[in-house]
């Protein structure tokens, strides 16, 4: 009896299996961040207080015009005054007269009401103005104080960067006296090769440890004398511990050296 | 010095040594035949007992036993089906030959009933082994990748004479994926074993204490 059956779902469990490989796959390569960069060192400056501005303003910067106010809309001249009273004609007849007066008393009452709706009229024009240029003063302070900030925040930046470079003349100062004791203490274990003419100058890259140690050395550009290149190499490594400044912050400085020598050297 | 690498993972892979290459190669076809196989076994045991639990119901319902037959060997049998047909084929062919002794035909059926069981269960533990191999060997191999990657980092180190975490890192990254690799072959490879055994013991009980109640039943009508 030949048994033979066929197994459910082959070409399913294929296509399965390879899902969950690719699924896999991609979570490994877009999924895990593999470091690629090294986290670049931040620079901190620690601030105790803010600096006192200084009162004289930056010469860089200039306030900005403040913008004028447009100029203001003339009063209205008031309206002339009513025409004067015309005077009551006697008039014979009184039927006439009585008409007559009734409608002049009529116009009178127009006129009456026309001149207050004019005054009506003046006054809200004088509050509208009012209101602008209350409006206007008040753009007008907030604009300046603005501008007291922006030239307060700038005289800040300013100190800062004034404060920062003269760290960093400091720290230069301080590399420029550590590289001169290097290659002093150096100099002290260079041993002169007797057959050296002129006076060649030697390159070397210097990688230091904290300690001061030397960890790597590289001749970057030889004296074209081998002897006496190799007599400064020699003393390099001779001359280990090398002085280091006691501040340990400034070791990146040092980290990386370029060091020149020439035989006779007028230190 | 050079500490800005390219770590990303296809390049650790490409620029890995020919024989660690050759293991994750190795281990990704492991991986993917093992994960074949699981996927196959699931189906394969799901219906496996569905057809069971289907055949068990019908069986009990009190259906004659010809037409039962009858109607399993008309479909594509499997798993329990396939016991009772093999039986009842034999007990039925016994029983129309005259004169065959009781105990004969009975032990001739459980013999046919057997032979039926053991085919289920060869069907259904196929490729196990593989499981099981996958599972216990894959992490060897991914570590005698790592091994083999690391001694190469160390071995490449020794030229290069001031030795820095940058120079060793690589290395032994491209070396840990190859252990990576083997582990991801062989967790779901065991777990996928443990839990398919388990499940085809509990199917070969079932089969057992149906081939004696279907015995059981099978004498009583002999009788």
């Amino acid at each position: 009896m030949v048994f033979e059956r066929k197994q459910p779902g082959q070409w399913k469990a294929g296509a399965l299996a390879l899902l969950v490989h690719v699924l896999f796959l991609g979570l490994m390569i877009f999924g895990v961040s593999w470091q690629n960069t090294e986290p670049s060192g931040v620079e901190v400056e620690l601030w105790s207080e803010m600096p006192a501005p200084a009162r004289v303003a930056p010469p860089q910067h200039k306030p900005e015009p403040a913008p004028k106010p447009e100029p203001r809309p003339k009063p209205v001249p008031p309206e002339p005054k009513p025409e004067p009273k015309p005077e009551p004609k006697q008039v014979k007849a009184d039927i006439e007269l009585k008409a007559k007066e009734e409608e002049k008393k009529k116009r009178r009452e127009e006129e009456l009401k026309q001149q207050k709706e004019k005054q009506k009229q003046e006054e809200e024009k004088r509050k509208q103005e009012q209101e602008k240029k209350q409006k206007q003063d008040e753009e007008k302070r907030k604009l300046e104080a603005r501008q007291q900030q922006e030239r307060e925040r700038v005289e800040a930046e300013n100190a800062r960067k004034a404060e920062f470079a003269a760290q960093q003349s400091a720290g230069q100062k301080v590399l420029d006296d550590f590289t001169g004791r290097i290659k002093a203490k150096i100099k002290r274990f260079v041993i002169l090769p007797p057959d050296l003419a002129g006076n060649p100058q030697a390159e070397f890259d210097v990688t230091l440890m904290p300690t001061g140690e030397v960890l790597n050395l590289k001749l970057t550009r030889s004296s074209g004398s081998s002897a006496y290149d190799s007599a400064v190499e020699r003393a390099i490594y001779k001359a280990q511990p090398l002085p280091l400044p006691p501040d340990p912050g400034l070791f990146g400085k040092f980290r990386e050296l370029h060091l020149k020598f020439k035989p006779r050297e007028d230190l | 010095m050079n500490v800005t690498q390219d770590l990303s993972f296809l390049s650790l892979i490409t620029h890995a040594s020919v024989v660690v290459q050759l293991v994750m190669l190795g281990l990704l076809l492991a991986s993917l035949m093992s994960w074949w196989y699981i996927f196959q076994k699931m189906f394969a045991i799901n219906v496996a007992k569905q057809t069971t639990e289907k055949f068990e119901r019908e069986f009990w319902s009190g259906l004659d036993m010809q037409s039962l037959f009858q109607k399993v060997n008309s479909r594509d049998a499997g798993g329990m089906e396939s016991i009772f047909e093999g039986g009842f084929q034999e007990f039925s062919k016994l029983r129309r030959q005259t004169g065959a002794d009781v105990a004969l035909v009975m032990e001739s059926t459980r013999r046919a009933m057997r032979a039926a069981y053991h085919r289920e269960l060869d069907l259904l533990e196929a490729h196990l082994p593989f499981l099981a191999t996958v599972g216990s060997v894959s992490p060897y191999v991914g570590l005698f990748g790592t091994v083999w990657g690391i001694m190469n980092a160390f071995r490449s180190l020794s030229s290069v004479g001031q030795a820095t975490l940058a120079h060793v890192a690589p290395g032994i990254a491209e070396a840990l994926i190859a252990t990576a690799m083997g582990l991801f072959a062989a967790i779901p490879a065991v777990i996928a074993y443990n839990r398919y055994s388990s499940e085809i013991d509990r199917l070969a009980t079932r089969f057992d204490s149906f081939m004696e109640e279907f015995s059981n039943i099978l004498q009583r009508q002999v009788k």
